[in-house]
């Protein structure tokens, strides 16, 4: 039997789509453009002997459903969960450090402030209560406003009632913190400037949001809801994110799916309002039933489908659904590890090992974002770093590290000049930054590669560069990611799917999206055949 | 020895009187306590120097009820609202825009700019209306609790979702956006023509501590068709003789259903009995006694200083204290001996008879935020200029005028220096700001009233010179005004209820959160 469903594009959602649909005995081909598997889940070398995640660096994490029911960890995928979550290295030889353990992380928070490290445990503890409540709502198909279904009622009712299990204190909390700035929310809890600034740091990682934009708190009860905890956690993968997909590739070609790379599509085929394949650039025409994207959805119903396919409101909606990137990545071959004077020698190797967060306080985060509004870069940018060679010495020749920096702001669109040529300066302020806290970080670089909002987009696919398909605002989340009536997986043209980031619940490396999108599109083949 | 009475309405500011206005009309005895010397609170006329009457404050109307000006038959008891017509906004490269209550005109004028955006603007505006109709009745309604199971709330909440749910798809997908998004974000989607989108997106941050661009301020968009779709007049308007006497009007409406009215009579303390509010201490050590307190001033000092924390629930303290003024605005009131000549439409035509606004561009509007949002008041503020005595000569001296200037951002915390260092400094950067569009505006001023959110606080009792009673933030809405689990007029103290902006559907000449604790009061103490 061939190959008749087609996914368009092979990052880690697109593969686990993959994998769930040949495991219920479909037979998917995957069609990437690169000439590897993975999307933003790659390791490439950058310089001889240094391997790095190239876009994520992290999971998200991965979802515990999605580990499970693929067998993962059995198909030899190593998750590597380092002690610390986030190290602030501060100005004059001061540093923050968050740690998987809350009470290790409070006792030491009692050198910054006795009233900050009482309120911690219960910090990470309300959030975690929240995020129990709320995890369902991730793996749950957004309800169809129109007519709720029996089964979306009684999910949502269950929902319900697990938040009003919260207590009344919780659910005001919930209610308050949805449309609330996340430097309000990080003010309420903390009082220590570098803590809030680490918290406030969750609510604009990957957004065109500063602190102080409202909604920004709703990043962070997304973030409990996949992790339990409102900071997230540094989860590697042994052998890079890279081999997440190899993995994926794996599970899905051993039940039945192929995998083509250097496979681009060029445009998705419509018969009658129906999908009924895809041409390759190359003019290759391939037929399906149905055809999945996990492109982002600007680029799929934008630049795959031709236009007149649509109704000019559905256009119009599409057209204003917001991707515009502030994200660069700055990778480093490093000589030897940078000396940070805001570590003690000794603990360097165990505090350098999960995320490293430059960024000492709210108005500091506040600026870099006023850059990206007037259309500049931020003259010093918000820094979100790992050195994942600490613990996984294979990404890097012996005593050699690789350093992987995510920068803010580089906003797509520049007012002055293009990233083509200023890619450069990009990459001087971002290490120029980062070496007022490690002076001699200069000295070992070996090697530098910068990728800007633009290479985003033109390499790896993301329109406008947005790493998470798309602004995750509160207008463009759960039943309204991509569109209100559209956040079921499905498009406007029979037999069209989405299964990507730009689907509930978004961004960021945890698989739920493509494993929601299979639920769907299973449901609807199966029906069909 | 006192007279008692049932109600005692704190504070005489526009939503205390339409409060206690309807309990006297309902037949309770009611007395208003006012702190200062005049009725009106921050709707207020002042003959701040001789011959020239000010609205110190609040200065234009648009979203007052409807149902309260027929119900407390305002009219008879003198409210005449006149048409404020139009916003002209200047432009530096000497081009403007000017938006008229003439559709035809204003179609026209923006034509000017982009055609797209003229055809544009109709389709925006009969969107607008679908919205503003299906938000009206939320004005009147009390806020249910979610967290709470009375059914009554529950069905609340449904209807809600219902009448969402029959909206059109379009409908909903605006809806959405309107709740969530910044108003350039929203704008955007509608216009390209930057000055239109500036000078529209300014009514959304007006009292807020956000820019055009902070997520939340689209919503506001909506309250310039409210005033429209209840055709009691058109989006904003005038009180003749300045908004003082729309809070007259409803105080003689008030005295006429047998309510007293106190001015001068500031209140020191809620007396509590057993847990429940009995009445009143002045300050000159007078007791009052009634049965119900209505309080119309803020939170703050509603609980923190009048009953006093260790009264209350420690988590509704908590809330209190975290419910946030910020005040972001200031006001420059100037007498002046003649009209400011605009560089761009030079002479005394019409378009000084609207409001005049001083939003050039979004990234203006935007860079005075970020002043803001690092503890200065803005170097070049986002303006909103009304000259009311050339609809309503009675307010001036023959051929002088009164200008009304709207300032923002003016954030209540300083990073440097304290208001009382600032003040005349900051009115300069007014003028100066107003001075490089109409030249001519620094020879023809006689006398200026620099109002900094300081002075609203000190004057007005305006925590933190917030003229909303508290930040008209989503997470400060609906149930969720003033705090979570008291969005319904009532209070963790029996008796003691709330009726002023700081509760739902909150600030602006509105008079509903009077009105909406009146009834609420009402089913409580039949």
């Amino acid at each position: 039997m061939p190959h008749d469903i087609i996914i368009i594009g092979a990052g880690h959602n697109g593969l686990i789509t993959a994998s769930y649909l040949a495991k219920a005995g479909l037979k998917p081909l995957v069609l990437e453009r690169r000439g590897t598997a993975g999307g933003a889940c790659v390791t490439e070398e950058f310089h001889p002997g240094f391997r790095a995640s190239t876009l994520a660096q992290t999971t998200g994490p991965l979802s515990p459903q999605v580990i499970r029911d693929l067998s993962l960890k059995s198909h030899g995928l190593e998750f590597i969960k380092p002690a610390v979550r986030v190290f602030a290295p501060l100005l004059e030889s001061r540093s923050i450090c968050i740690y998987e353990d809350a009470k290790r992380t409070a006792d030491e928070l009692t050198n910054v402030s006795a009233q900050d490290a009482k309120t911690y445990p219960e910090f990470v503890s309300t959030f975690a209560r929240i995020g129990r409540a709320l995890a369902p709502l991730l793996t749950m198909t957004p309800p169809d406003i129109e007519k709720l279904a029996r089964a979306e009622l009684w999910g949502l009712g269950k929902l319900g009632l697990a938040i009003r299990g919260l207590g009344k204190k919780d659910e005001y909390r919930l209610l308050r913190y949805g449309p609330m700035a996340i430097a309000d929310l990080a003010a309420e809890w903390f009082e220590t400037e570098p803590l809030r600034a680490i918290v406030a740091a969750c609510g604009i990682f990957g957004a065109f949001a500063g602190p102080w934009s409202a909604g920004t708190s709703a990043a962070l009860l997304l973030q409990a809801a996949t992790d339990e905890n409102a900071i997230a956690p540094t989860t590697f993968i042994k052998g890079g994110m890279g081999a997440l997909s190899q993995t994926l590739v794996k599970i899905a070609t051993r039940n039945g799916a192929e995998i083509r790379t250097n496979a681009e599509v060029a445009s998705v085929s419509v018969r009658d309002g129906k999908a009924t394949g895809v041409v390759l650039t190359s003019g290759e025409e391939i037929s399906g039933r149905a055809v999945i994207s996990n492109a982002d959805p600007r680029t799929t119903l934008l630049k795959l489908v031709d236009p007149a396919e649509f109704d000019p409101s559905f256009l119009n909606k599409i057209r204003n659904y917001r991707a515009i990137g502030t994200v660069a990545k700055v990778h480093l071959a490093l000589a030897e590890l940078p000396h940070f004077p805001a570590l003690a020698n000794g603990d360097s190797d165990e505090k350098l090992s999960g995320r490293i967060h430059i960024g000492p306080d709210i108005d500091y985060l506040e600026r870099a974002f006023d850059a990206a509004k007037y259309g500049d870069m931020s003259p010093q940018p918000y820094l979100d770093i790992t050195i994942p060679s600490l613990t996984d010495q294979a990404l890097a020749p012996a005593g050699a590290h690789v350093m992987s920096i995510h920068a803010q702001f580089a906003p797509y669109h520049l007012k002055d000049g293009d990233w083509n040529t200023r890619r450069e300066a990009l990459g001087d302020i971002v290490v120029k930054t980062l070496s007022d806290y490690a002076p001699n970080l200069n000295e070992y670089i070996v090697a530098r590669k910068v990728i800007t909002p633009l290479d985003l987009e033109e390499t790896y696919g993301l329109s406008g560069g947005h790493i998470h398909h798309g602004e995750m605002s509160v207008d463009q989340l759960f039943a309204f990611r991509p569109l209100i009536g559209w956040a079921r997986y499905r498009t406007p043209i029979e037999g069209l799917y989405l299964c990507g980031a730009g689907t509930h619940p978004g961004g960021g490396v945890t698989g739920t999206p493509g494993a929601n999108a299979s639920r769907e599109i299973i449901k609807d083949l199966k029906r069909r055949a | 020895m006192n007279r008692k009475y049932d109600v005692i309405v704190i504070g005489g500011g526009h939503n205390g009187l339409v409060n206690a206005a309807y309990l006297a009309r309902a037949g309770k005895r009611v007395l208003v306590l006012e702190r200062r010397h005049v009725l009106g609170g921050a709707a207020v006329t002042e003959e701040v120097f001789p011959g020239f009457k000010f609205s110190v404050c609040s200065y234009v109307v648009s979203l007052l009820r409807p149902e309260i000006i027929r119900e407390l038959d305002l009219p008879r008891h003198g409210l005449e609202i006149l048409p404020l017509d139009g916003t002209f906004t200047p432009m530096p490269n000497g081009d403007h825009l000017w938006r008229v209550n003439d559709h035809a005109k204003t179609r026209r004028e923006i034509a000017r700019h982009s055609k797209l955006d003229a055809e544009a603007y109709d389709e925006y505006g009969k969107a607008m209306i679908d919205m503003a109709h299906f938000v009206k009745p939320v004005m009147n309604m009390t806020p249910p609790d979610p967290a709470s199971l009375n059914p009554k709330g529950l069905m609340d909440l449904l209807t809600m979702g219902r009448r969402f749910q029959k909206l059109s798809a379009d409908d909903k997908y605006n809806q959405v956006q309107l709740m969530t998004m910044s108003a350039v974000d929203f704008l955007d989607q509608w216009f390209e023509t930057d000055v239109l989108k500036a000078t529209m997106s300014a009514s959304g941050i007006i009292g807020t501590f956000l820019g055009v661009r902070s997520p939340g301020t689209a919503y506001v968009l909506l309250h310039h068709y409210m005033g429209e779709i209840d055709g009691a007049f058109r989006s904003w308007g005038l009180s003749r003789g300045g908004t003082g006497s729309i809070s007259n009007a409803i105080g003689d409406a008030a005295r006429e259903f047998g309510a007293e009215i106190r001015t001068e009579a500031p209140i020191a303390k809620i007396i509590l009995k057993h847990g429940r509010a009995r009445g009143v201490v002045l300050e000159n050590g007078d007791e009052i006694h009634a049965d119900i307190i209505s309080s119309s001033v803020d939170p703050r000092l509603t609980f923190m200083k009048m009953v006093g924390a260790e009264h209350l629930p420690t988590d509704f303290v908590d809330d209190i204290k975290r419910y946030k003024f910020r005040g972001s605005s200031g006001k420059v009131n100037l007498a002046l001996d003649a009209l400011p000549d605009f560089k761009c439409m030079p002479g005394a035509g019409p378009h000084l008879r609207g409001a005049v606004s001083i939003s050039p561009s979004v990234e203006y509007m935007e860079r005075a935020y970020d002043d803001a949002k690092y503890g200065r008041y803005s170097r070049r503020p986002y303006i909103d200029i009304v000259i009311p005595s050339l609809t309503d000569p009675s307010i001036a001296p023959p051929g002088k005028h009164v200008m009304s200037c709207f300032v923002q951002y003016a954030p209540y915390n300083l990073k440097e220096g304290t208001w009382d260092d600032k003040r005349e400094e900051f009115g300069d950067t007014v003028i100066d700001t107003i001075a490089e569009h109409a030249p001519n505006m620094k020879d023809i001023i006689l006398h200026r009233q620099v109002l900094t959110p300081l002075d609203l606080e000190r004057e007005f009792g305006l925590s933190e010179g917030n003229i909303f009673q508290g930040e008209l933030t989503l997470e400060q809405l609906f149930f969720l005004r003033p705090a979570p689990g008291w969005a319904q007029y009532r209070s963790p103290i029996r008796n003691l209820y709330m009726c002023g902006s700081a509760t739902h559907p909150g600030g602006g000449i509105m008079g509903a959160s009077g009105r909406n604790a009146a009834m609420e009061i009402l089913k409580d103490k039949k």
